[in-house]
């Protein structure tokens, strides 16, 4: 699904969280978005997901036509939010559930996205029982079961550890080129930003813009390898430049 | 509850009737101050043809209470947790209602609904709904924005919120509020009874007062305190049943 947005700003109140935001991304594209606290990456999909207006003059086109947004993207919201009392299975099934699939269909197709989200044999676990990397692709398998063309995840790996975190991207990357999702991504870690996507786009301290759109035209399939070759490393001195400078701003401000 | 709990919980249940006993013989105190576990047991035993009634009937009237109090109090909650403007119109004088000590309107039960059980069932209903309700409506209301919003991402309205989301997060509140109100409903059962029945503990707690039959008296009190256990212990085991992720 191709999504178009220009000109898209938001005050909270006296707050300017969000400028004036310029953004194409093609069908099929993985794309991370970094950029200081607060400059407001949330706000930004809370926009795109349809459940915040923008202010008056912004456009948000999905597949170059407008309209309301509610329902029409997968959202996968910064903290896992899955509900204590229903078992992995059941908290993976609520998107369909909502939608009025019928249960047994949906059903037999969670227990197959189980196994390529490494859930196999927990489907009945609660979340309580999971470690933190787990619930994660339990929240992340919620949101591929809300079949959307394009996908919203804000940081789904930002609680994990480095270690975790890793096989987490590695293994992301997989079930994209798998499911084939357009995919937008916020993340607070440069090498996670470069290791995903096709491309890079910085934003500034608040009031957010887009600072700096940068395509990665690394190889794929990408492995851990990646991390430390010399073209990836040029392109993280770049980065690191550019999103350094706005933080020193942000703690000027 | 695990078995070394409730062993320990017997154990000092039976410290304290030994003391108690001990007490009563070595002090040789008179009955009307404190009579004998084993005094009461007898009499409990004895006078169980008459006792026995009684207890049935306090037992149909605070349980239907409760059960009436409990359904009109979920429902309304759940109906306020929807109509956002009503619920700050209703809200203060809800407070304000329950603020003032049940028993003060229970002369006015009686006199409306007579000295039958309806009195006590709607005196039982009224209090049970309301701690019911407010514990309810809090739990319904203290849900977190960001799942909210995650539902409203999938599709969700205010209906499928309130079923998927609302209720299922307010299941701990609802559970403590129904736990406190069995004690409640006995009490009240209880209180509204002395001041005027034909049949139930608090009746024969009354009238043995007036008789001066303090074993009788009792021995009421320890039939009454068997059923408000029973009833607290039960609703205590579901709510575990329920409320198993907590
Ligand atoms: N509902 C709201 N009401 C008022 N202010 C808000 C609201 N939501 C966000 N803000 C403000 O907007 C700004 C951007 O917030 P946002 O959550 O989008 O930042 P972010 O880039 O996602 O930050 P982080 O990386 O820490 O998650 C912040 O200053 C925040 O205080
Ligand atoms: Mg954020």
């Amino acid at each position: 699904m191709k999504l178009s947005i220009s000109g898209v700003g938001k005050n909270f109140g006296a707050v300017r969280a969000l400028d004036r935001v310029d953004l194409d991304i093609a069908p099929g594209e993985f794309v991370t978005l970094i950029g200081p606290s607060g400059c407001g990456k949330s706000t930004l999909f809370n926009m795109l997901a349809g459940l915040l207006e923008p202010d008056a003059g912004g456009s948000i086109l999905l597949d170059g036509k407008a309209g309301a947004l509610l329902g029409r993207t997968a959202f996968m919201p910064q903290r896992d939010l899955l509900l204590p009392w229903r078992n992995v299975l059941d908290n993976a099934l609520l998107p369909c559930e909502i939608e009025g699939l019928p249960r047994a269909s949906s059903r037999a197709r969670a227990e197959k996205m189980a196994v390529d989200f490494g859930l196999r044999g927990f489907e009945k676990h609660y979340p309580q029982q999971l470690s933190g990397g787990m619930r994660q692709r339990v929240a992340l398998m919620r949101t591929f079961m809300f079949e959307r063309d394009l996908m919203l995840l804000d940081e789904p790996f930002g609680a994990l550890d480095a270690l975790t975190r890793s096989m987490m991207q590695r293994w992301l990357l997989d079930i994209w080129e798998r499911y084939r999702r357009t995919i937008l991504f916020i993340t607070h870690d440069i090498d996670e930003a470069i290791f995903l996507a096709d491309r890079v786009v910085v934003m500034s301290t608040r009031p957010g813009r887009i600072k700096l759109d940068r395509p990665i035209e690394l190889p794929r399939p990408r492995d851990a390898h990646l991390l430390t070759a010399p073209e990836f490393t040029a392109i993280k001195r770049e980065l690191l430049d550019a999103v350094e400078e706005e933080s020193l701003k942000s703690f000027s401000a | 509850m695990s078995r070394g709990v409730v062993l320990r919980g017997l154990l000092g249940a039976a410290l304290l009737i030994g003391g108690w006993e001990l007490c009563v013989w070595a002090f040789s105190l008179p009955q009307w101050i404190l009579p004998p576990p084993s005094g009461i047991l007898a009499t409990t035993w004895s006078a169980r043809a008459a006792l026995l009634p009684a207890a049935a009937m306090t037992a149909y009237e605070a349980l239907s209470g409760y059960a009436i109090g409990a359904a009109l109090g979920i429902a309304l909650a759940m109906i306020l947790a929807l109509a956002t403007p009503l619920r700050a119109l209703l809200l203060p004088m809800v407070v304000a209602v329950n603020s003032v000590p049940v028993a003060a309107y229970a002369p006015l039960a009686l006199l409306w609904f007579g000295t039958g059980a309806l009195s006590k069932i709607i005196m039982v209903a009224f209090i049970v709904g309301f701690t019911v309700f407010l514990n309810a409506l809090d739990g319904l209301t203290r849900v977190d924005p960001a799942a909210v919003s995650l539902l409203r991402s999938f599709g969700a309205g205010r209906l499928r919120v309130l079923w998927v989301l609302r209720l299922p997060s307010a299941l701990p509140a609802i559970a403590t509020g129904l736990r406190i109100s069995t004690v409640r409903a006995m009490i009240v059962t209880l209180v509204t009874e002395m001041l005027g029945s034909q049949l139930g503990l608090g009746w024969t707690i009354f009238q043995a007062v007036l008789l001066i039959d303090f074993l009788q008296v009792w021995a009421a009190i320890l039939v009454a305190s068997i059923i408000s256990l029973v009833f607290f212990g039960v609703v205590s085991a579901i709510e575990r049943r329920v409320v198993f992720w907590r």
